[in-house]
């Protein structure tokens, strides 16, 4: 390997995002407490905790949606500091509550995505590009067959996979998403949270996403963060989870809730499940 | 159907609506001598001996400018009232909802109960003391909304519209109170009429609602966006807070003129947007200018209603849009939810 790859390879690896002593919160009440962290372009973080830890918060801190103390950097450049569309060039958020009552197409929604890509003006036409990228992410997302159709007549899952593909149409380098598969059944969350590995993975995106479930955190991030009451627990790879760690996060044995329903579950595959009344 | 056959009806409808609006009265003058009428005032085309006196005088002086005012009253409106809907995420917002139209009607009785004028282009007094406090009175309502929600939500917004704008309405029931000798005139202009209106301020209403509507379709992405709820416009590149403020600036610009020609005219700012969208579906760049043109064939129609349905007593245009608006925009409403 010569020198230059070596230093591009340096320049790659660098923090995309850096936080720093961030608080911040609504009005009055603060939600995050000194929230220090950085992460390397092309890393999967989850962020894990139960309900009301700030996951959210933290999330739309980074997107530049609440203002926080502390410093927010993009690059080395305070998220503060951007204007609305030079953040979500870089940026992208899939927020869990979005929603209209107005009737547009699969395909129009998604290609909304392309608005900071699109030439200004009010005659600028859709260009070739927008099109194939917004007919590429509604296929990735599984919706081919419904570009044409009405986002209000859509289910719960489906929207769910019509706002994932506008986020990605957006091509940001960073993509935050907040809880994306909450609405999607366990075939499309794995489908999917398989499908943002493979897309961070090639183009060395990087992606940030609110994970309830462990399983599928472990499953799709090599980052972790813990939080808990708005304060940062645990920060790095895999092995930062420890049966401790879990138990004081979420206040419960989760270890062994894992083995329990790992162990039912093999049971009842090997059909010697005892749980089951002998009546049923 | 096609986009450019909706399109291609709806222009025809705006013909005939602009067609029915000249002809018809007392004296009937038929489409095809309009034409002729037109071809000779504008292109200086010979005109028959029979349409020379007071035909030519009715289809010009009268019925012409009236019906042009009266299209692009209703098309600004129109405009108006599909913005508020989108910036406001709310199918009730208009202008009435933020207070443009009770202010600008404060602010044009204040100018007929005081009878002031500009020494220097006296003829814009009126529409620009409608215009200023149309656009105070929303400044305020902003501002007010802001003030007790930080977040700036929409229902703050429109609950502070509601409030200043009986507020205002009180004001000007004051002030009509307090000078009884115009409280016809200001009656009159309270219900809106088209009466009496010339080519002067039809110039002045086709540069505002023309401008209005072309820089409202600028923005025509971002309010597509903004339905979605500002975050996920914010996300997706939109700075919501200034193309907010730009859109309801230019909203009650285009509310301000229209109202202080001619009075306060309702529903039409919440029927014609809904209409549009029914054809063309929910995207601006279509519903926008689409509004416009059935705003307009709307307002000319229900002029000629209000001037021919009793003639020749005239009735108030507002209350014919509002008798026939209000039980359409109901129908419109409430059968997608039924």
């Amino acid at each position: 390997m010569n020198a230059k790859k070596a230093a591009d390879r340096e320049e790659k690896m660098e923090n995309i995002l850096q936080l720093e002593q961030v608080c911040s919160g609504y009005g009055e009440k603060e939600i995050l407490h000194r929230i220090s962290f950085s992460l390397e372009e092309g890393r999967r973080l989850a962020i894990l905790g139960p309900n009301g830890s700030g996951k959210t918060t933290l999330l739309r801190v980074i997107a530049g949606l609440l203002p926080a103390q502390g410093s927010v950097l993009l690059s080395g450049r305070p998220v503060a500091g951007m204007k609305r569309e030079e953040l979500a060039r870089r940026v992208a958020m899939m927020s869990q509550f979005s929603g209209t009552a107005l009737s547009y197409t699969v395909e129009e929604t998604v290609l909304m995505g392309r608005f900071v890509h699109r030439r200004r003006g009010m005659l600028a036409a859709v260009t070739k590009r927008d099109r194939e990228a917004a007919r590429d992410c509604i296929c990735a997302v599984g919706l081919s067959g419904l570009a044409q159709a009405d986002v209000t007549a859509l289910s719960g899952g489906q929207l769910q996979r019509v706002f994932l593909a506008r986020t990605l149409a957006q091509e940001p380098s960073v993509i935050l998403l907040d809880e994306p598969t909450s609405h999607l059944d366990l075939k499309y969350q794995t489908e999917l949270t398989d499908y943002l590995k493979a897309w961070g993975k090639q183009k060395g995106h990087t992606v940030v996403g609110v994970l309830h479930d462990i399983n599928l955190a472990l499953r799709f991030a090599d980052t972790f963060l813990f939080l808990k009451e708005g304060n940062q627990i645990a920060y790095g790879g895999p092995k930062v989870i420890t049966p401790a760690l879990l138990n004081r996060v979420y206040d419960m044995d989760v270890a062994a809730y894992m083995r329990e329903s790992a162990d039912r579950m093999e049971d009842l595959i090997n059909g010697k499940d005892k749980n089951v009344p002998e009546s049923l | 159907m096609g986009k450019r056959v909706r399109l291609l009806i709806i222009l025809l409808f705006c013909a005939a609506a602009l067609a029915a609006g000249i002809g018809m009265g007392s004296v009937a003058v038929s489409p095809a001598d309009v034409l002729r009428i037109l071809g000779s005032r504008l292109f200086g085309l010979a005109l028959p001996e029979r349409l020379a006196g007071t035909q030519l005088s009715i289809v010009w002086t009268l019925r012409l400018p009236r019906a042009l005012c009266a299209f692009l009253v209703g098309g600004a409106l129109a405009a108006s009232g599909t913005v508020m809907q989108s910036v406001l995420r709310n199918p009730l917002a208009s202008s009435y909802t933020l207070g443009v139209s009770s202010g600008a009607s404060l602010g044009a009785a204040l100018v007929i109960v005081t009878g002031f004028t500009f020494p220097v282009l006296g003829f814009l007094t009126l529409p620009a003391f409608g215009f200023v406090f149309g656009l105070g009175t929303v400044v305020t309502v902003l501002l007010f909304a802001s003030g007790i929600d930080r977040g700036f939500q929409n229902q703050t917004i429109i609950l502070a519209g509601m409030v200043f704008s009986l507020f205002v309405n009180a004001c000007l029931t004051m002030v009509s109170a307090l000078n009884q000798g115009y409280l016809q005139q200001l009656m009159l202009w309270q219900m809106g009429s088209f009466s009496g209106k010339n080519w002067q301020q039809a110039g002045i209403l086709a540069v505002v609602t023309v401008f209005g509507t072309f820089y409202l379709c600028c923005y025509a992405r971002q309010m597509d966006m903004m339905t979605f709820g500002e975050e996920a416009a914010k996300t997706m590149g939109v700075d919501t807070e200034r193309t907010k403020k730009r859109l309801i600036v230019a909203a009650s610009l285009l509310t301000g003129t229209a109202v202080c020609f001619t009075g306060t005219i309702g529903f039409l700012d919440l029927v014609a947007p809904h209409a549009a969208r029914k054809i063309f579906g929910p995207a601006h760049r279509y519903v926008l200018p689409v509004s416009v043109l059935m705003g307009g064939a709307f307002m000319v129609l229900a002029d000629l209603a209000a001037r021919t349905l009793l003639a020749p007593t005239e009735l108030p245009v507002g209350a014919v849009t509002a008798l026939f608006g209000a039980p359409f925009f109901a129908w419109i409403y409430f059968r997608k939810k039924g």
